[in-house]
């Protein structure tokens, strides 16, 4: 070395000293996942995209987000946000809006007109997929962006599964729906509508002129209720209902309504025969608290002048001059230590009554099994193995038909991860490997005093006038402005995010600056950590160091 | 979150002996940078001397003079006088030293430049002790903090030494600390703007000397900025008082958790505490709110 200082000042520099053998430690910059990417169920980069909105550059978080979920416009109303429930921030303050940056990033791609690049390799492989719910949707995205040719059959005339014939349009505007699968279908799907695969034969026949063959077919059976007669005029099933068009849905519901159960679907049903002026009651099970819809849904029904009667059970339904009455009690609700194996106990002399021109039952959805003969189940769905195959080699099921985790971004998740695994079999190592799990960082290793300290930032929601006259949109987006002060609340989690505090608060100039981040000068570095503690987003940890 | 905003250009050099973790060292590194290469400093014998010399080798690429303890103003001052006889007005003269050294045993040498006004930009680490000699009490030591020579806590609380340099009328003083590097940054380039006595007071959670863990000395500037211990503010000419981080947020508990020199703290005597910091803070937000404009 010998770094000389001027000659007047007959000094060296004190860089002739190697001051790293002080140290038994060595700060290692290594990114690492957030918690709410680990709760996602399309194990969305989120830290990485939610950056990328602080900074404007809402093409890329679009980019970001559309590389696991090609339905962020849609995810971000009507996920059930696992994510939001993970995040850090709650320590500090109140979780991260997920959800509404998301929807905010999806509005801004469809109101630019973004579209997916043309597949880069055309590949001669081809895909059959049965269903076009979010999982077949999510999987022939994926298939297709890789260049393989994806055939998919829908049995109805329009694609998006429950999210057009389950979720209504105030909480899924349908322009938003239709412009992200038009997007899909965009990039050169073989599309065919009306086209339901009717039997293990027809499968068979898929089988041999395909490579592989996805079943993305949903739950489309509704659950019974023992007590309760269905061809009765005053009863319509909840998915029948929901699927129909609004006129359909007015001309068939009476002036009191009683919907029968606790869930997402039970308060879709609600909620829209209120918005077409009936008098509406839930009737669930479990007590108020214990519902399993969201929250959120729960809260705004209520809003919207829904009755609930909660644990309570129906007995018994029978014609009056008005519909039908219902005999009813209250139940004892024992919640069983895993989920959907709880038990009622109705409690003696606790009857009442309740009288509805129409009941509407929503009590859940059973997955088809007889249809596949050939395809070995699991229980309530079709059994599959870790990449979603069934027991037939080349035919893999996701979605509701092969889960019980019943949700949009759980079908979407599950869609990528099997069309993943088909990409691989036909082809393979074109699927990058997934990334070696890694420990979550903990709130602890954030440096919140570089954190911005605003509360999180509400959507609006429309006025209750307007809301029970039509099916326009509750939850309102975030302006430019608050999604982008929204975004500078997220801590960017194991995500470096080029700050420089490192670099600046190194006593001993260890750190620079190099065109892929930063890097530490083994000669100098003491290890005190001080840049691991201050680094806002806990990019860095501190490793044993025995070398030096 | 906003980046520090100063630029590195090397003038402070890795390879010094300052602790692992020092702050000291941190600061030094803004405050040569900010100050910049047209600048001759002057140390007492103090940690910064230890930070930036060790013969044949110096960690500042600016020549420094090693004076004594009682007269590092003294010698400051001197040569600012030889370089404006030369003609060299712009080149700083930048005197560092210690709270023991400032305080204590410089005092009468600063007090003195002060009334004459010297043109020099005095910076005190102030560390509240005599630590590079193994921890010492100095006037600096706040109440009931133990050091080697006060092991059951000082009996009398940290000198203002503050109210002291505003009396002298100086065109500026100002504290600030680690934890606040662009305001570090900033008020080193203010005060070298100005002609005249400057003083800078900085805040040094001193390692072994407060007992603070190695990775810790930031966040406990921080957490003395933050809770009131030690404000951060700018007094122009002896008069005009500016907030420059204006929050006292929490009480002094944080603080006080970081350093083992406040380890079995009675209840009573961290009151004591909590009021003098509370009253100081009063104090100083009531001179900020009447002063001139
Ligand atoms: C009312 C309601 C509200 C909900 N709300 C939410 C919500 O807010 N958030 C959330 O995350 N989840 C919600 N869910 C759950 C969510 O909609 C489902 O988990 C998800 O849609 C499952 O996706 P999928 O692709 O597996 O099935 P589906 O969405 O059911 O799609 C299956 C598709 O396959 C087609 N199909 C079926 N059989 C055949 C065949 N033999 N041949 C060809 N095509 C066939 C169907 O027509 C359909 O289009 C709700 C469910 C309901 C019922
Ligand atoms: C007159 C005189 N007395 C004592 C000393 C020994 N001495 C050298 S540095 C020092 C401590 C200085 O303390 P401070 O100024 O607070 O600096 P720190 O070491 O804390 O950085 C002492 C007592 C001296 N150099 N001169
Ligand atoms: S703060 Fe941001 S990165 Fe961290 S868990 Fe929350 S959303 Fe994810
Ligand atoms: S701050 Fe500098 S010396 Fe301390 S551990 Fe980090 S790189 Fe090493
Ligand atoms: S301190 Fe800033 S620049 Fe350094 S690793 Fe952490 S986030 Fe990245
Ligand atoms: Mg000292």
């Amino acid at each position: 070395m010998n770094k000389q200082l001027s000659p007047l000042w007959t000094h060296l520099t004190s860089e002739n000293r190697v001051t790293g053998t002080w140290r038994s430690a060595l700060p290692n910059y290594q990114n690492q996942p957030s918690p709410c990417l680990g709760a996602c169920p399309v194990n969305g980069r989120i830290a990485e995209w939610i950056k990328q909105v602080k900074d404007g550059d809402l093409r890329d978080a679009w980019v970001t987000l559309t590389d696991n979920n090609p339905f962020p416009a849609i995810a971000g109303r009507i996920c059930h946000h696992p994510c939001e429930t993970a995040c850090n921030r709650r320590d500090l303050d109140e979780t991260v809006g997920i959800c509404s940056l998301e929807r905010f990033a999806g509005d801004t791609a469809l109101a630019e007109g973004w579209s997916f690049p043309p597949p880069v390799t055309e590949r001669p492989q081809s895909i059959a997929i049965i269903g076009g719910g979010p999982a077949g949707l999510s999987a022939a995205y994926q298939l297709r962006r890789r260049g393989f040719k994806v055939s998919l059959y829908e049995a109805k005339d329009a694609l998006g599964g429950l999210m057009r014939y389950g979720i209504p349009s105030y909480r899924l505007e349908r322009s938003v729906l239709d412009g992200e699968i038009d997007r899909i279908v965009a990039m050169g799907i073989d599309l065919h509508l009306g086209a339901e695969v009717m039997n293990q034969a027809a499968l068979a026949t898929l089988q041999e002129t395909h490579d592989a063959v996805l079943l993305a077919t949903g739950a489309s059976l509704p659950k019974r209720l023992p007590a309760l007669d269905y061809a009765r005029s005053w009863v319509i099933d909840s998915a029948e209902f929901l699927a129909a068009p609004v006129e359909e849905q007015r001309s068939r519901t009476g002036a009191q309504v009683v919907v029968i159960g606790g869930g997402s679907a039970a308060m879709d049903v609600a909620r829209s025969a209120r918005r077409l002026g009936s008098e509406v009651t839930v009737l669930a099970l479990e007590p108020q608290d214990r519902l399993p819809a969201q929250k959120t849904e729960v809260d705004e029904a209520i809003e919207e002048g829904i009755v609930f009667v909660c644990g309570a059970m129906m007995q018994s339904a029978e014609t009056n001059d008005n519909g039908a009455t219902l005999r009813c009690v209250r139940v004892d609700f024992d919640p069983g230590d895993v989920p959907g194996t709880f038990t009622v106990s109705p409690i003696e002399g606790s009857g009442f009554e309740i009288n509805a021109a129409t009941i509407i039952p929503a009590i859940g959805q059973d997955a088809d099994l007889e249809r596949w003969s050939g395809l070995a189940p699991a229980g309530p769905v079709l059994g599959t193995d870790s990449v979603w195959q069934t027991d037939t080699p080349g035919v893999f099921a996701v979605g509701d038909v092969a889960s019980m985790n019943r949700f949009v971004t759980q079908a979407v998740g599950m869609g990528k991860e099997a069309a993943l695994a088909i990409a691989d079999m036909l082809s393979p190592g074109i699927a990058a490997p997934a990334p070696a799990a890694a420990a979550e960082v903990e709130y602890s290793r954030i440096n919140v005093a570089y954190q911005d300290t605003h509360a999180r930032i509400q959507q609006q929601v429309t006025g209750l006038d307007e809301r029970l006259t039509g099916f326009e949109e509750v939850q309102l987006p975030l302006s430019v402005e608050e999604a982008a002060a929204e975004a500078r609340r997220c801590f960017s989690c194991g995500t470096c995010i080029y700050c420089d505090n490192c670099f600046f608060y190194c006593p001993d100039m260890a750190i620079s600056r190099t065109a892929s981040g930063y890097e530490v000068n083994v000669d100098y570095c003491k290890g005190c950590g001080l840049c691991v503690a201050e680094c806002p987003t806990g990019s860095i940890h501190m490793q044993e160091d025995t070398a030096s | 979150m906003e980046k520090i905003s100063y630029s590195d250009e090397g003038q402070f050099c890795s390879g010094h002996v300052a602790c692992a973790g020092c702050v000291e060292a941190l600061s030094m590194r803004v405050i040569l940078n900010a100050v910049g290469p047209d600048t001759v400093g002057v140390v007492a014998p103090s940690c910064s001397a230890v930070i930036l010399g060790g013969h044949p080798m110096s960690a500042a690429k600016i020549p420094v003079l090693h004076g004594t303890l009682e007269s590092a103003a003294a010698s400051a001052s001197g040569i600012k006088r030889a370089l404006l006889a030369q003609g060299r007005d712009d080149t700083t003269v930048l005197c560092l030293a210690g709270d023991g050294g400032t305080y204590d045993i410089g005092l009468q040498a600063l007090s003195s430049a002060a009334e004459r006004n010297e043109d020099i930009l005095y910076i005190c680490f102030d560390n509240e002790g005599y630590m590079n000699t193994g921890g010492q009490k100095s006037s600096s030591t706040p109440l009931n903090a133990a050091t080697g020579s006060t092991p059951l806590g000082k009996v009398t609380r940290k000198k203002n030494l503050i109210e002291i340099l505003a009396a002298h009328r100086i065109p500026y003083i100002a504290t600030t600390s680690p934890s606040h590097l662009s305001d570090m940054a900033a008020k080193i380039e203010k005060a070298k703007a100005i002609r005249g006595t400057k003083v800078i007071i900085v805040l040094i959670p001193c390692l072994p000397g407060w007992g603070v863990a190695d990775n810790a000395a930031v966040k406990t500037a921080r957490l003395g900025v933050e809770s009131g211990v030690f404000p951060l503010f700018e007094i122009e000419d002896g008069v005009r008082y500016t907030m420059t981080v204006d929050q006292k947020n929490q009480p002094i508990d944080a603080y006080l958790a970081e350093q083992k020199r406040y380890r079995h703290l009675s209840d009573d005597a961290r009151n004591k505490l909590q009021a003098e910091v509370d009253e100081t803070w009063a104090r100083l937000t009531a001179m900020v709110d009447n002063c001139p404009l």
